[in-house]
């Protein structure tokens, strides 16, 4: 196991690599949501992005099983984060099972609750002033977390915002908006392809994307392009369900 | 933020004609003239709209050339800016930037007309002096090229309801269910994603249900929907070099 400053460190190259490489910005907020799962020892991740008419959307999760993407799609208009993006101000160790909870945001504590989390974080990804969206954490356990993991929650949440913003072209605000539609618009493509998937393989949607998401990395290939030759008919499918099965026969 | 102008835009846009609504919507944007070509590939786009001479021509310019600002907004999936094309590197469109000056295009705004992968056109401002589109204007922008991509598809239909059209607002536009369901479709029909949609949404309409519920039965496998001989609108035929199976 990884020291924590290890985890760190390499948190940080890779956010120094995104930025000079080929950018993907799904693929980077998925492996940036899966980093702070681990780093804050939390059981799940999303980061949330507003669109034009304020209604926030999930781009990237520590995990896609369909229960928690729904679980997070219900904080479009509901929840924590909801209120986070509202007033900018982190919503920090709300317990889900607190009657409060139930009151406030009934479909969305009663949603987290069926995925077994007892507990939340709401913070906000900043841009000067503006809100453009928010950082989910759910724990599985009610212990609250510290001010220090808190603080590291934001700083990585701040990365979230400047990846989806990438530095380069923070110049303009219309730059700014062009970059936040480009980022919904990639997340929609691969909801596509997710079907596209489920539906020629013939199996759960979780399960295809899985695959999909094991072939990419092996293959060294981003998300969204992928997920955009897919959805193109550029890419045959069939190689990589033939590479999926080769490698659960390796591993068997 | 969206101006209360364009709020009403929007709303004429699913009871009017376009044409008569494009020359407000230019003003409302302080631009000079607004086009919407369809297509989906650099080069092979066809102009639907366009609010008068200026941005007829300069479109007709970008097809006649088979490259320009609209041509890298449909290929890049995201929108292209060029607040004064005196300023632009040579090399980029070298013949455009020549034409557009006599046509008295000084800046260009394109904006990409998509759903994920369904991709179906580009909306394209052009103004004769140069500068930034008004910062008021941004959300107005967005939120105009939304509505324009469901208008394309046909889903804004003019006869369609209010609220049926109001259904297809943004946020159900942001349904991971929605997509999924329409790359369901898309394999089991044999038909591009941008047909697929328009097919989940003809089964809500003719069943009266909302697409949202529609689209979770199929992607729980409750419903299937089957081949239909007679294509959905109009503009399936002109999207139809797309399916290559």
């Amino acid at each position: 196991m990884a020291t924590r400053e290890q985890q760190l460190t390499e948190v940080f190259v890779e956010v120094a690599d995104s930025l000079i490489d080929d950018f993907d910005v799904i693929d980077f907020l998925q492996k940036l949501s899966v980093r702070c799962m681990e780093l804050l020892d939390v059981a799940a991740v999303g980061i949330l992005l507003a669109d034009q008419n304020d209604r926030l959307h999930l781009l990237a999760a520590s995990d896609e099983h369909t229960r928690l993407l729904e679980l997070f799609a219900l904080q479009h208009d509901q929840g924590p984060c909801v209120d986070c993006y509202r007033d900018g101000l982190p919503r920090i160790n709300i317990s889900l099972t607190d009657p409060t909870a139930a009151t406030m945001w009934p479909q969305f504590a009663r949603g987290a609750e069926s995925v077994g989390f007892v507990a939340t974080n709401a913070l906000p990804l900043r841009l000067r002033g503006r809100i453009i969206g928010a950082l989910s954490l759910f724990q599985s356990a009610s212990e609250p977390l510290p001010d220090q993991d808190l603080t590291l929650a934001q700083a990585l949440a701040d990365v979230a915002t400047i990846a989806i913003l990438q530095q380069r072209t923070l110049a303009y605000s219309e730059a700014e908006r062009d970059q936040l539609q480009y980022a919904l618009n990639s997340r929609i493509v691969i909801e596509q392809v997710k079907g596209i998937l489920t539906e020629r393989w013939q199996m759960p949607i979780d399960e295809a994307f899985s695959v999909f998401r094991a072939y990419a990395r092996a293959h060294n290939r981003k998300l969204s392009a992928l997920a955009r030759d897919i959805a193109e008919g550029t890419q045959d499918t069939d190689t990589i369900r033939t590479f999926a099965e080769q490698s659960a026969a390796r591993d068997s | 933020m969206i101006s209360d102008r364009m709020s009403e835009i929007l709303l004429l846009l699913q009871t009017e004609e376009w044409p008569t609504v494009a020359a407000d919507t230019a003003d409302v944007l302080a631009v000079d003239g607004i086009a919407v070509s369809a297509g989906n590939a650099p080069g092979g786009t066809e102009i639907l709209w366009s609010s008068g001479r200026i941005s007829r021509d300069f479109e007709d310019l970008q097809l006649t050339l088979g490259y320009g600002p609209g041509a890298d907004c449909l290929a890049g999936g995201t929108a292209v800016r060029v607040p004064d094309l005196g300023r632009v590197r040579e090399d980029r469109w070298p013949a455009l930037v020549i034409e557009a000056s006599a046509l008295k295009v000084r800046a260009v705004f394109c904006f990409p007309l998509h759903i994920g992968a369904i991709t179906l056109g580009v909306l394209t401002l052009v103004r004769s002096s140069p500068g930034h589109l008004a910062r008021a204007q941004g959300d107005d922008v967005n939120v105009l090229a939304v509505a324009l991509t469901k208008y394309v598809l046909g889903l804004g239909s003019p006869l369609l309801s209010a609220a049926e059209n109001q259904e297809l607002t943004a946020p159900v536009l942001h349904q991971a269910v929605l997509h999924q369901a329409t790359g369901m479709v898309s394999v089991q029909l044999s038909v591009p994603l941008g047909e697929a949609l328009l097919r989940l949404r003809a089964h809500a309409y003719s069943n009266s249900r909302t697409l949202t519920d529609t689209a979770r039965d199929v992607v729980d496998r409750r419903l299937w929907l089957e081949p239909d001989p007679h294509p959905m609108n109009p503009t399936d035929d002109e999207d139809t070099d797309e399916d290559e199976d």
